[in-house]
């Protein structure tokens, strides 16, 4: 598209005309991201100041004017590309730590930080940013929240959607907007992690920081096969061991690291695992005795301590040269991002490596033993065409394996545009139907960012509905009914919070099974009906343990009612019910998906006014864990996202409208 | 590596060009070399253009992708030249994005490619003419120094300063006059370079080949590097250029010539056998890398890697001495065209950390250094913001002298210290001794 004259005009005199570029070479340098796709702007702005981006996004809506929010551009999936042409805003000189507060332990900072810099600006007063994306030298804080970025430290302390406690962001419209996880309502920046700049504008962000570990031990161990590595993981969860990284690699990557870095692993094991524990010495001790057990129950080959600094940093060393080792072999490297529940990790390995070898392709494959996370890195020439077609099929085969083991298309890396169509495997049409609701709620004109995420025509292509249980069913032709007749109805659970006296209820209360606890993934199933008593005198009787409280209400009442904030990052996956009746699934036994928006998050403290949860996957643990806190029920004020989302999704106003003052 | 067909920056003029480019893993065409860069973005925070600007244009990526669109004909070089231009022109060829890079991909050296590919000479006129009379006419360009010596004693610098004709483009450089040119010869310096220079050697064993800067801006380094050299061997002072000014700055043609010339009196004069020391990090690159020049001249390549296996650095004949316990902050400044990292550097950084233990602070990756290869002279307003940066980065860490491993980059520091931070000096590595 072609930017009319006074748009630009207008955009030169906000940004000032040294910011505003229009010539060739400058639009083909702002082209292309990490990944194979490469598109054109018509402009970028190089914003300087926090402040010029809502007027520059008001210009672009007056306009109609598609942008991308684009800072270091280092993701896999084309997130940063504009496909639709328009302008590209450059956030890079975004670069302040605003604010460190060390005594309540957040620092706010601009999303154009490095991850890394705030690393070294905490490291001197024994603070760390938890999240360690691999690319933390050079990716920023922005692009963190914005594709949910992880490392390796994500099995014990999460990813960026975890750490980050409130934002400022600019909608489409140019709207400013805060938002933080003490507001009440839904979790907005769990919806925003990992939204890829489609929502909007992140001008500033609130990340939680932790105290540094002042012990750190690491192991490296190596196993006859992927199986017994991975099994060891499981057995490590089962004690109550949460290691700080597991890193893990096969035997083919192994031997190609080797070769290149030198590193000194032992080269006849099928998998090697790098794990890394930290707390107090007396618990490293303990941890370390009984780490050792579980190894050599498994039947590890080499249990390698690291003894000194140096040789942390040396048995570090071999991992961190595996994308060099690759890197070195071909022009390009495909990083691809596949996520399966911990317990289905050896046998989809296994497909990914029979796809590759069937393909003939060159590849190292590494994998985050703890959370089921794994990167085949492909290297390939992207200037010979029929390489790189063959290259993406294959990849495309991979994340179907990785749907197939019940897994998500990624982990970390984001959609983009290189997984739009991949999407479709892993959702049905409902839960991408309300996806696009949400984009068209927040961005009505299609503005930010626009293409990403969704399949194109997914309506064929979508994985087939799978249909929900008699009860639920049940449920759904109830809420279809009250639709058709507009008749507004309340959901509750055991009505215990809410304690509403109306007549016009839809109670969950017929579901209350709790369906599955797997003690493989340490993660339990239950419908959103079960009483809480009930859910925790189960798990216990399986000799596992949950974070939520034994007292009254139901699991759904819990998780939608904003009164148990700090269990929302417990859950992996739901099933719901939307006002018009169509039930959606989101995550399952996943320790992390980055594929689509967090409905978890939109679901957990919506009060009812969103939908009706109908099942919950959630974390539970061999070791009892401290309840989270419960807080006093409130109905949680509105916010401009709230009611935007809300129209959209429910326009007859069948669920309880929203209450209260606008808190924007 | 391709089975297609290879596209060149400038086919009609391919000897303007190296025909490959020397990388970690073998050398590979221009094009492959640009292909390689897999845009990951591992170079960006290394690069102190994009860290100073925070424009893709400006960084190692954007660079290479420039020069890849225009080798693919998806840009147009006429069109494009301003930017081209100024992505060029403002790479400082420091090679800290090389370092960063996994896949090693040599951006200075595209850099340099394109920049001979847009033609024309990135020094300002004066400079240019000053250094083509260097290569050409070595004694009008000794008069012109001994003149420019006589007008800084007399205050003519101060005054074109005051009168404002400093801020003409093509004066510019000379406001660093003041600083670099030495006030006076210290004279037991000067006996000893007279001496060497003069005097024809016999039988010598070890050939010093000294840069331009020992030579004519810091005679104190060159006497250094004599003394110390003269210690173990019978030394014979070269003042051929090593054509890597006009390798840099100017036209490869004439580097080319200059390099064979040097290369020929190597074979010549002592039989291709003789070590050949020098004092410049920059010049001693350059000199090892001598055989890609010749890539299409087979004889001469094979006399140029003999040549290039003779070259050795200053560290191979500094003895350090033990220091005094209590010392200000040392730091070594990591300027050097292309490279940042290699066995020299690693082996100065071992003789610094012998020598000074704590006292010598070992930066982290972003810390600035100077630009390489007197590139402050050349363009001032650019290098400008990255010295500060290395000014702030030593007053920081409390450092007290910055050594260096060219005598250029200790002037280049040294006009920015004596402003901003006085308490700090910089000086050439040989001079660690006094």
């Amino acid at each position: 598209m072609k930017i009319p004259p006074t748009a630009l005009k207008r955009l030169r005199q906000i940004a000032g005309a040294e910011h505003v570029f229009t010539d060739e070479l400058s639009l083909s340098l702002y082209a292309y991201d990490c990944s194979l796709s490469r598109t054109r702007p018509d402009a970028v702005v190089h914003i300087t100041r926090e402040e010029m981006v809502s007027p520059v996004l008001k210009t672009l809506y007056q306009y109609k004017i598609p942008f991308v929010p684009r800072a270091s551009a280092t993701n896999h999936a084309g997130s940063c590309t504009a496909l639709n042409g328009g302008v590209i805003l450059n956030l890079t000189a975004l670069k302040h730590i605003r604010q460190i507060n060390t005594q309540e332990g957040w620092a706010w900072v601009q999303p154009g930080v490095i991850t890394g810099d705030l690393q070294d600006r905490l490291a001197p007063l024994g603070y760390f940013y938890a999240p360690d994306p691999a690319s933390e030298r050079v990716c920023t804080l922005g692009g963190n929240l914005a594709q949910n970025a992880s490392g390796a430290r994500c099995m014990k302390y999460g990813g960026t959607i975890d750490h980050v406690l409130a934002a400022e962001v600019v909608l489409a419209d140019g709207t400013p907007v805060s938002v933080s996880r003490r507001q009440g309502g839904p979790d907005w920046i769990g919806l925003l992690a990992g939204s890829e700049g489609t929502l909007g504008v992140i001008t500033r962000l609130k990340v939680r920081i932790l105290p540094t570990a002042k012990h750190i031990k690491t192991f490296l161990v190596t196993f006859p096969s992927l199986a017994d590595s991975v099994q060891t993981v499981s057995d490590l969860v089962a004690r109550g061991i949460i290691p700080r990284c597991v890193e893990a690699m096969d035997q083919v990557t192994t031997r190609a690291v080797e070769e290149f870095a030198h590193a000194g692993y032992p080269l006849d094991a099928q998998a090697l695992l790098i794990l890394e524990l930290d707390g107090k010495p007396a618990q490293i001790e303990k941890e370390e005795k009984e780490l050792e057990e579980i190894c050599l129950k498994n039947k590890a080959q080499h249990f390698i301590p690291a003894r000194s600094e140096a040789e942390r940093q040396k048995l570090w060393f071999g991992r961190r040269a595996a994308y060099a080792a690759m890197a070195r072999l071909a022009p390009n490297v495909m990083v691809g991002d596949g996520t399966v529940p911990r317990s289905e990790l050896p046998r989809a390995l296994q497909k990914v490596r029979q796809i590759l070898d069937d393909n003939h392709i060159v590849a190292s494959l590494l994998f985050h033993a703890g959370d089921g996370n794994f990167h085949p890195q492909i290297v390939f020439d992207e200037r010979n065409k029929p390489e790189t077609l063959h290259v993406t099929r294959a990849l495309k085969e991979i994340l179907q394996a990785c749907v197939d083991c019940g897994g998500t298309v990624s982990g970390e890396h984001g959609v983009g545009v290189e997984k739009r169509a991949v999407m479709a495997y892993q959702y049905d049409k409902p839960t991408l139907d309300l996806f696009r609701h949400i984009k068209q709620a927040l961005d009505p004109r299609q503005l930010a960012n626009p293409l990403k995420l969704l399949p194109v025509n997914y309506a064929e292509k979508a994985r087939p509905a799978a249909s929900p249980d008699a009860r639920t069913a049940a449920l759904a032709d109830s809420v279809l009914r009250r639709n058709e007749v507009q008749a507004p109805c309340i959901p509750i659970g055991q009505n215990t919070r809410l304690q509403t006296t109306a007549q016009n209820t839809l109670c969950t209360q017929t579901l209350d099974r709790v369906i599955e606890i797997d003690k493989t993934n340490y993660t339990a199933t239950a419908e959103a009906g079960v009483p809480l008593s009930q859910l925790v005198k189960a798990l216990q009787q399986e000799q596992v343990f949950c974070a939520l409280p034994a007292g009254k209400g139901s699991l759904g009442g819990a998780f939608c009612s904003g009164c148990m904030p700090d269990f929302y990052s417990h859950v992996l996956g739901l099933e719901a019910l939307l006002p018009d009746g169509s039930c959606v699934r989101y995550g399952g036994k996943l320790m992390k998906n980055a594929a689509g928006y967090h409905l978890t998050r939109l679901f957990a403290g919506s009060q009812g006014t969103l939908g009706i949860v109908t099942r919950l996957t959630f974390k539970i643990f061999a070791q009892p864990v401290a309840p989270v806190p419960v807080l006093p029920f409130v109905q949680a004020p509105a916010n401009a996202l709230w009611r935007a989302i809300k129209k959209e999704l429910d326009p007859n106003d069948l669920f309880p409208a929203l209450k209260g003052e606008d808190n924007d | 590596m391709t089975d297609f067909p290879v596209p060149q920056l400038d086919p009609h003029a391919s000897k303007k060009h190296l025909s490959s480019l020397p990388t970690p893993f073998g050398q590979r065409s221009v094009y492959d070399s640009v292909s390689f860069c897999n845009r990951c973005g591992s170079c960006q925070q290394a690069c102190p253009t994009y860290l100073l600007s925070a424009q893709e244009p400006l960084s190692p990526r954007g660079r290479n992708q420039a020069v890849r669109l225009l080798m693919e004909g998806k840009i147009n070089l006429a069109q494009n030249r301003p930017l081209l231009e100024k992505l060029a022109a403002s790479c400082l060829l420091c090679g800290r994005c090389t370092q960063a890079c996994a896949g090693k991909i040599p951006t200075a050296q595209h850099m340099l490619e394109l920049r001979r590919a847009l033609g024309g000479s990135l020094l300002p006129a004066g400079l240019q003419f000053l250094l083509s009379c260097r290569a050409r006419r070595p004694q009008l360009f000794a008069f012109l120094v001994q003149t420019a010596r006589l007008l800084r004693r007399i205050g003519a610098v101060r005054l074109m300063r005051m009168s404002g004709l400093l801020s003409l483009p093509s004066l510019s450089w000379i406001r660093h006059a003041d600083d670099i040119l030495p006030r006076a010869l210290h004279e037991k310096a000067r006996k000893q370079l007279l001496c060497h220079t003069r005097a024809a050697v016999q039988k010598p064993t070890l050939i010093y080949l000294p840069s331009l800067e020992a030579q004519w801006l810091m005679p104190d380094l060159g006497a250094s590097v004599l003394t110390q050299a003269a210690q173990k061997h019978t030394v014979s002072v070269w003042h051929d250029p090593s054509g890597l000014f006009e390798y840099v700055y100017a036209d490869l043609r004439q580097s080319r010539r200059l390099l064979r010339r040097l290369i020929r009196r190597h074979q010549h004069t002592t039989g291709g056998r003789l070590p050949v020391l020098t004092d410049s990090i920059d010049v001693y690159l350059f000199l090892r890398s001598a055989p890609q020049l010749f890539e299409r001249w087979p004889a001469l390549q094979k006399q140029a890697r003999r040549f290039a296996s003779c070259v050795s650095f200053v560290t191979d004949i500094l003895k350090p001495r033990p220091q005094k316990a209590e010392q200000t902050n040392v730091r070594l400044d990591y300027s050097a065209l292309f490279a940042r990292e290699g066995e020299v550097f690693e082996r100065v950084q071992k003789i610094l950390k012998t020598q000074f233990k704590k006292n010598f602070v070992e930066c982290w990756y972003k810390d600035a250094d100077t630009p390489a290869f007197g590139y402050s002279f050349v363009r001032h307003n650019l290098a400008a913001p990255v010295c500060l940066q290395a000014v702030r980065s030593i007053a920081r860490t409390q450092t007290g002298t910055v050594f260096t491993l060219s005598g250029l980059s200790a002037l280049e520091l040294n006009f920015y210290l004596k402003r901003f931070y006085p308490h700090a000096r910089a000086d050439h590595l040989v001079r660690l001794n006094g």
